[in-house]
């Protein structure tokens, strides 16, 4: 059965990361790509230590959301 | 004539007049990765027309995966000839015709922002749909003016992703 392709959604969790459901991938900073099957949650905080993913930093360094 | 927003500037050499739109700017930064003698956010004018010759400016402006950064001759018969057209015009015109599903890429910025293109859709923190558009970059650093897009603030703060 092929599956169809849908759009990634991004979606801004307030006061946390980027969660993005869908297949996609990242191609990281070396250029190696990460193949996402079903869903990522992505640091905006600049705080994780596991970077680009979310690891919680941000409930000690806080997010300015608007 | 054609529509400006203020902060929109231009540059030119004599030859080419290169116009800077930064509301259209994601922040790819491949023009300052590539070619730093002219392009160089850190100066004042950011673009020096003189850095480099005209044939290498047009190479990178032609890289700029908006039209953040176009150009014209200044000579008019040469925007007249139809090889001039960028590639940048032709990749519009695809993705306006095609309305299929693109595959999603997220390009990872050292020390910058998360690049996106493809198919994909925008919600805030209340589920409500965000502009659609073919190519983003999201703030990684937390301190954008424009959450959850990037506006470049991660230079100012000397963000250092490290990853």
């Amino acid at each position: 059965m092929s599956e169809e392709l849908q759009p990634v959604e991004f979606r801004v969790i307030s006061g946390g990361p980027l969660h993005a459901i869908g297949k996609f991938t990242i191609m990281d900073m070396n250029g190696k790509p990460i193949e996402i099957e079903k869903e990522a949650f992505l640091c905006r905080c600049g705080g994780s230590k596991n970077k680009p993913f979310c690891d919680g930093s941000h409930k000690t360094v806080g997010i300015k959301d608007f | 004539m054609e529509h400006t927003e203020s902060g929109d500037r231009e540059y030119s050499n004599g030859e080419i007049t290169v116009f800077w739109r930064p509301g259209k700017c994601v922040h790819a930064t491949t023009c300052y990765r590539e070619l730093i003698e002219v392009f160089n956010p850190r100066k004042r004018p950011w673009v020096n027309m003189q850095g480099a010759p005209t044939e290498r400016i047009i190479e990178i402006i032609n890289k700029c995966p908006t039209d953040a950064l176009t150009y014209k001759w200044v000579d008019d018969v040469k925007n007249q000839q139809p090889n001039l057209k960028n590639d940048k015009i032709a990749r519009a015109l695809e993705f306006a015709n095609k309305p299929t599903v693109k595959p999603v890429t997220v390009q990872v910025m050292r020390d910058g922002p998360l690049v996106v293109q493809g198919s994909f859709k925008v919600y805030d923190a209340n589920g409500k749909e965000l502009k659609a558009m073919a190519m983003t970059s999201f703030c990684r650093c937390g301190a954008s003016n424009n959450i959850p897009f990037c506006d470049g603030y991660h230079r100012k703060i000397g963000f250092k992703s490290e990853d």
